[in-house]
């Protein structure tokens, strides 16, 4: 087995290193056999990788603990679902994970229908193969999955329990899914610059890759931050911890690409910035790796310290330095035949406004991130950055966004006239003013949460007048009934009404954030058995303290009735539990949901005669914030949807090479 | 390319403002990070400051009042400091001799710190430890690191 599972790692490296070479050389010399060879090979580093993965699920399976990685993250009573998720509990097992996935895209391009016969593939087939090799590097020789104890221990170290928990299962996978996805559209962009041919087949395919990596990213903040919210200590559902902003920074770039590229689309500008964005957005994401894996900042999240960082910011900068190369020496191609802005009120203008919000905040959050450090090199002093400062310099810039977001759908394309302007804005305005001056009367007072809400109202408004106006054009033509209509309307512009679906989801988590940061009540209360804790509007009581033993762990636990305004709503059990492997217990909080707020209940100290110390938190509509979510899964999987209408892939117009 | 050049002067000011927001933010909700010798010796100079500081806990001096939710402790480093900590908030789980505490908050009274946040800090981070081997000396050596570079980049 030990040989079996190394060997996967070395001869997936000679392939990957073998099918780059064949590949270059098919490429210079043109020889279409070569290209095919350097294909093959792709699959079977597929099946290495595959294997090395198999292999890793099976020892940790069965708990073969002369391995390192299978003792030092797993013990034999662990549950078996844990057992695997082991498998991206450490930096080696985590990579062999990202190399996999990274495979599995190359393949899934190097032998797609819509690229066939296409003179790109090859070239992006070597740029990702480029990347394959450095991880397969990474993991033959730095970070090994499979090296052997000397003495075989009688038992595994065990897994964190902070990482028992289901948000374990999914979060790691779709982050992953997400950072390796933005080494695609890297790859496509610097083939497309290579071949000195940026077209619509280059745009639709890149967008495409993009969705589904920003989709995936998308996902792993989410599943992190319902996770950090019910784990005790990780600061709520988003801390500003150096490693969400590690996952953050690309995604906001990502997203500016996504708008950005639509005015490459009509107007033929802004190709340059386009690139940058995508080469920083696949940057970003090793950047991130090397702050995980270096232990140059302190998180949550950081893995031990190693020199792994290191090799992770040298990859970084030959993969930047290399992809500039390639812009600078195309700069003449791209700056030829740009379009022209026609009015400063346009779609055009309000995405050029939104893309540089978008990288606003992105440069936000890496300076907030990388301060610490530049101000210990430079002044000495080591200083903290926490979530104020991020929260002074993002709220008011995501504000803005959203503003713009509001306003976007009643601009038009090339220019917007004023009286057009005005026949659209007046009445969402108007509203939305209505809207904040009632929300005034009715208690909300803080600035902040007004001027949010009420933008968020706008959007609300706009977004429905686009729905309904489209729906009324439709159905004066083709007189359908209502919901056939909407239907079709949507399916017939995917990409258009995805997106609205999207912007909506992320106004309802922007009602969440506003909503849990600006009105959330917290206190700390020691009760007597059998007494209650009122705060607002709840009261709960507390009835019983037990004990109980779940495998080697024990639990303590309160039982504790809940009433809202005299009404019984439910039964919670906050508790405590001590494991018998890890000498910090961990609380499991108690929690009551419901759309208007979440009830927060943790079981914090206890004395021997039942007396315990609680700490109880109301969060206002935070549901929302898991509800738009949802939304934005469900708008971006509608937008790269293969529907009826939208099979037409634009027929590749570049040069044309002998090799595809 | 008149109308281009306007919309770049747009972009320019937003990119501006957006740099004067960060600059504006930086200094207020930024703390500072010192060792207890460096805050102990100029305690007076750091009273409004946000700081953040890293000790080894006395098990013994701990003191915790259920009713008023008061934590009271002591911490030391590795030259012989003693500092005073209160902090009103339940203890952090793994609260025992020679663990790392990462106070922050303010040293508002002489000799003691009031502490919004208490957290522990072990040296195996997510990485398997025994607990048999569990060593606070490795503790030790590990709170003498980040000071040691500080000093080094003064």
């Amino acid at each position: 087995m030990y040989l079996f599972a190394n060997a996967t790692i070395y001869v997936g490296l000679a392939l990957a290193i073998y099918s780059l070479l064949i590949i270059t050389l098919g490429i210079s010399t043109k020889n279409q056999k070569l290209v095919n060879s350097g294909k093959g090979g792709v699959i079977s580093i597929l099946v290495c990788a595959s294997m090395a993965m198999l292999s890793l699920f099976y020892l940790l399976t069965t708990s073969q603990f002369q391995y390192e990685y299978v003792s030092d993250y797993t013990s034999s009573e662990l549950p078996i679902i844990y057992k695997l998720t082991a498998l991206w509990a450490g930096n080696s097992g985590s990579l062999l994970l990202w190399t996999f996935f990274l495979v599995l895209y190359t393949v899934m391009i190097a032998f797609s229908r819509k690229m066939k016969g296409n003179p790109m593939v090859p070239y992006i087939s070597a740029i990702l193969l480029g990347n394959i090799v450095f991880f397969f590097l990474v993991l033959g020789f730095v970070a090994k999955p499979f090296v052997l104890l000397d003495q075989v221990p009688i038992e595994g170290h065990g897994l964190n329990p902070m990482l028992q928990n289901p948000g374990m299962i999914i979060h790691p996978v779709t982050l992953y899914l997400g950072y390796v996805g933005l080494a695609i559209p890297f790859a496509f962009a610097m083939a497309a610059l290579i071949l000195k041919n940026v077209d619509d087949f280059w745009i639709k395919m890149t967008r495409r890759w993009t969705i589904i990596a920003w989709l995936f990213l998308s996902l792993g903040n989410i599943f992190g931050g319902q996770w950090a919210y019910t784990e005790l200590g990780w600061g709520g559902y988003w801390a500003w911890d150096p490693v969400e902003n590690a996952s953050f920074m690309p995604w906001l770039t990502a997203t500016a690409f996504l708008h950005s590229v639509m005015i490459q689309e009509r107007k033929n500008m802004l190709k340059i910035w386009n690139i940058g964005l995508i080469i920083t957005s696949y940057a970003l994401t090793l950047f991130g790796t090397f702050l995980v894996r270096s232990g140059v900042l302190t998180s949550v999240h950081a893995f031990a310290n190693s020199n792994l960082g290191l090799y992770f910011l040298i990859f970084m900068g030959i993969a930047v330095i290399g992809a500039l190369y390639v812009l600078m020496s195309r700069y003449n191609l791209l700056k030829r035949s740009a379009g022209e802005f026609n009015s400063y009120i346009s779609k055009e203008s309000s995405f050029l406004i939104n893309n540089l919000l978008l990288v606003g905040a992105a440069f936000g959050v890496f300076w907030g991130t990388v301060f610490p450090l530049v101000s210990e090199a430079v002044r000495g002093t080591k200083v903290t950055v926490g979530m104020p400062f991020f929260n002074t310099v993002q709220a008011p810039i995501l504000l803005s966004m959203m503003f713009v977001m509001a306003v976007c759908p009643l601009l038009a394309w090339q220019k917007s006239s004023l009286k057009n302007l005005k026949k659209n804005f007046l009445i969402p305005a108007i509203l939305a003013i209505v809207a904040m001056a009632l929300m005034i009367v009715l208690g909300i007072q803080k600035a902040w949460a007004v001027i949010g809400f009420g933008v968020i109202v706008l959007l609300f408004i706009t977004h429905f007048l686009e729905f309904y106006r489209g729906v009324k054009a439709r159905r004066k033509m083709t007189k359908e009934k209502v919901y056939l209509s909407i239907y079709r309307l949507m399916t017939k512009n995917r990409r258009r009404y995805g997106g609205y679906i999207v912007h909506i989801g992320i106004a309802f988590i922007a009602m969440g954030i506003i909503g849990s940061q600006n009105y959330d009540v917290q206190t700390m209360k020691t009760v007597n058995l059998g007494d209650s804790i009122e705060v607002k509007d709840y009261r709960i009581n507390y009835e019983r303290l037990d004990q109980k033993r779940e495998g080697i762990n024990d639990i303590v636990y309160a039982e504790m009735t809940v009433f809202r305004n005299g009404k019984r709503i439910g039964n919670i059990q906050p508790e405590k539990v001590f494991y018998g492997n890890w000498d910090q217990p961990s609380s499991e909080v108690g929690l009551i949901s419901s759309l208007k707020e979440d009830l927060y209940v943790v079981l914090s100290d206890w004395e021997d005669d039942g007396k315990a110390t609680f700490i109880v938190k109301i969060n206002p509509m935070m549901t929302w914030l898991w509800i738009g979510s949802f939304m934005i899964v469900i708008g971006s999987l509608f937008a790269v949807w293969n529907g009826k209408y939208q099979n037409i892939t634009p027929r590749y117009t570049g040069v044309r090479k002998e090799v595809s | 390319m008149k109308k281009n050049t306007i919309v770049m002067l747009g972009g320019f000011i937003i990119a501006g403002a957006i740099v004067f927001l960060l600059m504006a933010a930086t200094p207020g909700s930024s703390g500072i990070e010192l060792t207890m010798n460096q805050l102990l010796e100029n305690q007076e100079k750091h009273k409004d400051d946000f700081v953040t500081v890293e000790g080894l806990l006395i098990e013994e001096s701990i003191k915790w009042n259920q009713d008023k939710i008061e934590l009271k402790f002591d911490l030391k480093d590795n030259e012989g400091n003693l500092m005073h900590v209160i902090h009103n908030g339940t203890r952090p789980d793994n609260f025992s001799e020679g663990v790392i505490v990462i106070l922050q908050g303010a040293p508002t009274k002489k000799d003691t710190f009031v502490a919004e946040t208490v957290k522990t800090r072990c040296p195996s981070k997510y990485e398997g430890e025994d607990i048999e081997n569990y060593d606070p000396e490795a503790h030790k050596k590990l709170l003498d690191q980040p000071p040691a570079e500080t000093d080094q980049a003064k």
